[in-house]
C-alpha cells in the first residue's frame, strides 16, 4: 500500500538552528512518535525501535534511518525501512530548511511510504489517518525539542 | 436375489456416526494434542515482501534470544539438496525455504527451533532479514506480458505455465458463429480458501532405530510417506506417518507445505522432536488457496433456446509455484465437466495458467479439481443465456439437458458420464419448492418495484479420481485400498487408504462392510491414517473416499465372504457350489432352514476350519473403471433491500443424486457443510491482494466465516441412481453443495436484480457490491 504525505510547518526557531537539527540522527531519531530506542550509528544513520499500534499490528518496530544532508540546497533526504511482526515499511521523506525571514523557519516535505504485511492488511483509511497522526505528532516533537 | 425380499440392512441405514462422541465430548485427539518429550517447538520467519532479492540473513540476535537452539535458511537447506519440494502433480517444483528471492508475501524464509513456542515466535521475529524489494506482479494478465519474469530458474522465461485444452476448437467457432443467439461473459470465480478450523500442523520426530515418526494434518498420509522420501532421500520403510484427528481439510491439507520440511530437518539435525503448528494467518496466506479462475464463457443458442456451442477460455491465477495438486494428466483438473448437465453438439474449453506474486495453490476446496470453477461457469452462463433469449432460466435447461437415454452419455469435453435422470431431480426440486407459486409471488412483488429472485443450479459433478489409465499424482496411481479382518467372534476392523476429515468414514465403511457380511456396524472398527497398518492408498479429496475406498471396501469384504463360503459349505455338510449368500447369511441353495450366519463362519475360521486357511480377512486395491457423476437440483429465493443492498436468502432447497446412500444423516451433514460453505463463498469469502501483493485478508476478521446467524436454513431432498460401474451404486456427495451451491446463490441475486438491467456481478456478492449495482442501474435509467 503507498501512502503520499507532504506538508509545511512552521517552526519557531532560525533556519540555521533547524538545519542543525534536522543533519542531527539523534534528534531525530528522537523526533519519531512512540520512539523506545535509538541507536546513531554514524553521523547520517541511526536505528530506531518505535511502538506501533496499527488496528490489531500492535509492536516494536525496528527502523534503520539514513539521512543524506544537501548543505548546497538547505535540503534533507531520509530514507527509512525496517518492521516487525511480518510488517515492513520502506518510507523516503525530504524537507527544504526555508527561512521565513521573522526568525522562524519553514520546514516544506513532502514523503512516501509503501507498508506491506499485515499493518497494510490493516485498510487504507485506518493506516492513512494513523500515518497523518504520526506525522503530526513526528512535528510536534520537533517543535517541542527546539523550542527548549 | 430379489432386492425386494431383502431385510433392511445396514447400508442407507440413519446411523448415528461413531465417531460423533468422541468429538462431541472434546475427546479428538489432534495434532496439537500430540506432545513427545523433548519436544521442540518450530517457527517460521515469513516474508512481508511480495517480490524482493534476499540480500542477507542476520541470525544471531534471534540466537540470543533464550531458550532458541537453531535457526536454518534456505541456504542451509539448499546445501543439504533439501531446497526444494516437488509440487504433486509434479509439473514444478517450490522452494522450500526462500533461497536468492521471495516471491509471495509471507513466503517462508527462514525456521526457527527453540525450547517452547514462545520463544519460537521470538525468535522469528528477531532474525534480521535485509530485502531489496522487486516489482510485483498481481494478477495473470499483467504476468502474462512477461515484463517482470518471476520464475528465472524455470528453463522457459516466461510467466506463463502451462496451456490445457479439449474439446473441438474449430467445429466450436463455426457453430458459435452460425448461432443466431449469443452471449458471452467474463466471469470470476474469485480466490477463496478452504480455511479448515484446525490449521495445519505436523510433529516430526527420529525415534530410537531412526525412523521418523512424523504426524501431520494430512488427507494424504501415505502421499506423504512417498513424497517425504522424494524429498529427504529417507527409505520409504524408515518413515512412518500418522494422520491423527483433523479439524477439517477441504483440499488444504493434501498439499506438503514448507513447514513440514523445516520440522524433520529441524528434527534430524538437533536430534529432538519438533513440533509445528500455522498459525490462521499463516493457514490463510500461505498454504492451499482455492480458484482464482478469470472465464470467458460463450454460448451459442437457436432462437428457441437449444445450445448449439459453447467456448471457455480461462485465465488461471496459480501464484508462486504451480502447487495446485492436481492429477499429472489434468493441470487444468477436471474442468472439462464445464459442459454442466447440458448437451452440447460442440464445446471447447481451454486454460492458460500463470505464476503471479501470490501464495501458491488452486488446491481442490471441497471440490473435484476445479468443478466448482466449471460449474459455476456453465450455471451462471446458463442464466445470461435464459435472460438473452427471455426465457425462463429453468425450462432453458430443461430443453438442453442430457437424456435419461442418453446415458452414459459421451461429453464433447472427453467425459463419459455414467448414469443421471437430470428432468426427474429438476422435476422433484420445482414441485418440492413450489416453483409455479414462487413465480407468482415474484411477479407481484416486481409490479410493486420489490426485488426477489429464485435462483436455480442443475450442476453435475465428476468425481472420483480415478482410473489408472489416466489418473496419477508424483505418478502414484490414484486407486485406493481396504483391508478387512474379522475376529473369531463375528467382529471385525476395516482398514482403508482414506482418511476421513469429518466425512464419517467409521461409520460409513463399517456399515458397507457389515452390510456386505451381515455383521453389525458398530462393532465393525474403523482404522485410517497410519501408514505402518492400513493399506496404500492415495487418500481423501476430491469426493474421491466413497467412489474409490469405498468400493475397495465393498469388494474387500466380498472377498472375505468368498473365503467365508468355503467354511460354510464345511459348516453346512454341503458342496460350495450348493451354498448362496442370502438375506444377510450363507444357506444352501433351496433349504433355508439350513443356514449359517457370517458370525458363526467367523468363529470356525479360527477354530474349526477343515482344510481352509485358518483367518477370515482380505485386502483389495480398486482400481475404478470409469469416475461417477452425481449431479442435482438446487434453488435459492432471495429478497434483496434495494436501500442497502443487503440479501436475504429465504429459503434454499437441495436436491442431490448421489447414487446409492451408505448412510442419509451423513449425507445430510455433508450437504449442510458445503452449502454453508458455498453461501459464504457467494456472499462473503474472497483472499484479496492490493496491486503491491498485499495480501488482504489475512485473519477471521477480514475472511469471514458464516456463523449460525447468518447461514440460512437448509431444506434438502433427494432422488436415487446409482452409479452402473460402482459396487454398491454409490457416487460420492461431500462436495456437491460446495459444486452446486454458489450458482444458486448468484443466480437468484441477479434474477432479483435483472429488473434493473443487472446481468452479472462477480463473487463474493457482497452488500456493497449489490448496493452499488442497484445506484449505477438507476443512474443509467436517469439519463436514459
Amino acid at each position: 500500500m503507498n501512502l503520499q504525505y507532504s506538508g509545511e510547518e512552521k517552526i519557531s526557531a532560525n533556519a540555521a538552528t533547524v538545519w542543525t537539527f534536522v543533519q542531527d540522527p539523534e534528534k531525530v531519531g528522537r523526533s519519531f512518535p512512540d520512539v523506545v530506542e535509538v541507536t546513531v550509528l554514524d553521523a547520517t544513520h541511526v536505528d530506531a525501535v518505535v511502538q506501533v499500534a496499527v488496528g490489531p499490528v500492535r509492536g516494536k518496530f525496528k527502523m534503520k534511518v539514513e539521512l543524506t544532508p544537501s548543505p548546497a540546497n538547505q535540503r534533507i533526504d531520509m530514507k527509512v525501512s525496517g518492521g516487525g511482526f511480518g510488517s515492513a515499511v520502506d518510507m523516503t521523506a525530504g524537507a527544504d530548511v526555508i527561512d521565513a525571514g521573522d526568525g522562524t523557519t519553514l520546514l516544506k516535505w513532502s514523503g512516501q511510504a509503501v507498508a506491506r504485511g499485515p499493518v497494510a492488511a490493516v485498510g487504507g483509511r485506518v493506516l492513512d489517518a494513523q500515518a497523518k497522526k504520526l506525522i503530526e505528532q513526528a512535528f510536534a516533537n520537533i517543535r517541542n525539542q527546539l523550542s527548549t | 436375489m430379489s432386492t425386494d425380499s431383502k431385510p433392511a440392512g445396514p447400508l442407507g441405514m440413519p446411523m448415528k456416526r461413531k465417531e460423533d462422541p468422541r468429538f462431541l465430548q472434546g475427546k479428538g485427539h489432534y495434532i496439537d494434542d500430540i506432545s513427545l518429550p523433548g519436544m521442540l517447538y518450530q517457527a517460521l520467519v515469513r516474508s512481508p515482501y511480495p517480490h524482493a532479492e534476499i540480500k542477507s540473513i542476520d541470525i544471531s540476535e534471534a540466537m540470543k534470544i533464550p531458550g532458541v537452539t537453531a535457526v536454518i535458511t534456505g541456504k542451509d537447506l539448499e546445501a543439504a539438496g533439501l531446497g526444494w519440494l516437488p509440487t504433486f502433480h509434479g509439473f514444478d517444483k517450490q522452494m522450500v525455504l526462500a533461497i536468492g528471492k521471495v516471491l509471495f508475501q509471507y513466503q517462508e524464509v527462514a525456521a526457527v527451533f527453540a525450547e517452547t513456542r514462545e520463544a519460537a515466535v521470538d525468535g522469528a521475529e528477531a532474525v534480521q532479514v535485509d530485502y531489496a524489494p522487486l516489482p510485483v506482479v498481481a494478477d495473470p494478465f499483467t504476468a502474462k506480458t512477461d515484463k517482470v519474469i518471476l520464475r528465472p530458474d524455470r528453463e522457459a522465461k516466461t510467466n506463463h505455465i502451462y496451456h490445457w485444452e479439449v474439446g473441438d476448437r474449430d467445429a466450436t467457432t463455426r457453430a458459435l458463429a452460425a448461432s443466431p443467439k449469443r452471449i458471452k461473459q467474463r466471469i470470476w470465480f474469485q480466490r477463496c480458501h478452504p480455511a479448515p478450523l484446525e490449521p495445519c500442523g505436523c510433529v516430526a520426530q527420529f525415534d530410537a532405530m531412526g525412523r521418523l515418526q512424523f504426524y501431520v494434518t494430512s488427507q494424504a498420509p501415505h502421499v506423504y510417506r512417498t513424497a517425504l522420501t522424494l524429498v529427504t532421500g529417507i527409505p520409504e520403510d524408515k518413515i512412518h506417518v500418522v494422520s491423527p484427528d483433523i479439524g477439517g481439510g477441504f483440499g488444504n491439507k493434501v498439499p506438503v507445505y514448507p513447514g513440514y520440511v523445516c520440522a524433520v530437518v529441524g528434527a534430524l539435525k538437533l536430534g529432538r522432536p519438533v513440533k509445528w503448528i500455522e498459525t490462521r494467518t499463516e493457514n490463510l496466506t500461505s498454504t492451499g488457496f482455492a480458484r482464482d479462475y478469470h472465464m470467458d464463457v460463450e454460448i451459442g443458442a437457436s432462437a428457441e433456446g437449444r445450445v448449439t456451442a459453447l467456448q471457455v477460455s480461462t485465465a488461471a491465477d496459480h501464484g508462486a509455484f504451480d502447487a495446485a495438486a492436481d492429477p499429472s494428466k489434468y493441470p487444468a483438473g477436471m474442468f472439462g465437466v464445464v459442459s454442466g448437465s447440458y448437451d452440447f453438439a460442440a464445446a471447447h474449453a481451454e486454460v492458460d495458467a500463470y505464476f503471479t506474486n501470490k501464495a501458491p495453490g488452486g488446491i481442490a476446496y471441497r471440490c473435484s479439481f476445479r468443478v466448482t470453477e466449471a460449474s459455476f461457469a456453465i450455471e451462471r452462463a446458463m442464466d445470461i443465456l435464459a435472460d438473452e433469449l427471455s426465457m425462463d432460466a429453468v425450462e432453458l435447461r430443461r430443453k438442453n439437458f442430457v437424456k435419461k437415454d442418453q446415458f452414459p452419455y459421451a461429453s464433447r469435453l472427453g467425459f463419459t458420464y455414467d448414469s443421471g435422470d437430470y428432468h426427474k431431480t429438476l422435476d422433484t426440486a420445482l414441485e418440492k419448492i413450489g416453483y409455479q407459486t414462487l413465480l407468482k409471488e415474484q411477479a407481484g412483488k416486481r409490479a410493486k418495484g420489490e426485488l426477489m429472485g429464485i435462483g436455480v443450479s442443475t450442476f453435475t459433478e465428476v468425481v472420483g479420481a480415478g482410473p489408472s489409465k489416466h489418473f496419477d499424482i508424483l505418478g502414484l496411481k490414484m486407486f485406493d485400498s481396504a483391508e478387512i479382518r474379522i475376529h473369531p467372534t463375528g467382529s471385525g476392523f476395516v482398514r482403508a487408504g482414506t482418511k476421513s476429515q469429518g466425512q464419517g468414514h467409521e461409520t460409513t465403511w463399517a456399515q458397507i462392510v457389515a452390510e456386505e457380511l451381515g455383521l453389525d456396524p458398530q462393532n465393525i472398527m474403523v482404522e485410517e491414517g497410519d501408514t505402518d497398518t492400513a493399506p496404500y492408498g492415495l487418500g481423501t479429496y476430491a469426493s474421491r473416499s466413497t467412489p474409490v475406498a469405498g468400493a475397495a471396501v465393498a469388494m474387500a469384504a466380498r472377498r472375505v465372504r468368498e473365503k467365508a463360503k468355503k467354511i460354510a459349505a464345511h459348516l453346512l455338510e454341503a458342496g460350495e457350489a450348493d451354498v448362496e449368500w442370502k438375506d444377510y447369511k450363507f444357506q444352501v441353495k433351496g433349504v433355508p432352514a439350513k443356514s449359517v450366519t457370517m458370525k458363526d463362519v467367523a468363529f470356525a475360521a479360527y477354530t474349526n476350519m477343515a482344510q481352509n486357511e485358518p483367518g477370515l480377512e482380505a485386502t483389495y486395491y480398486y482400481d475404478p473403471p470409469n469416475m461417477t457423476f452425481p449431479y442435482g437440483t438446487y434453488i435459492a429465493v432471495v429478497d434483496i433491500d434495494r436501500d442497502t443492498g443487503e440479501v436475504k436468502v429465504r429459503k434454499f432447497l437441495a436436491v442431490d443424486d448421489c447414487g446409492t446412500i451408505i448412510n442419509p444423516l451423513v449425507v445430510e451433514g455433508q450437504i449442510h457443510g458445503g452449502l454453508t460453505e458455498g453461501f459464504a463463498i457467494a456472499f462473503m469469502q474472497e483472499i484479496q491482494y492490493d496491486t503491491d501483493g498485499n495480501n488482504l485478508n489475512t485473519n477471521f476478521t477480514d475472511y469471514l466465516l458464516p456463523t449460525s446467524l447468518e447461514t440460512p436454513h437448509w431444506d434438502t431432498a433427494k432422488t436415487t441412481t446409482p452409479s452402473p460401474h460402482h459396487p454398491i451404486g454409490a457416487k460420492g456427495v461431500g462436495e456437491s453443495p460446495n459444486v452446486g451451491s454458489p450458482a444458486a446463490f448468484v443466480n437468484a441475486v441477479i434474477d432479483a436484480l435483472s429488473p434493473l438491467g443487472i446481468r452479472h456481478i462477480d463473487m463474493p456478492v457482497t452488500r456493497d457490491k449489490v448496493w452499488r449495482a442497484i445506484r449505477e442501474a438507476e443512474a443509467r435509467k436517469r439519463s436514459s
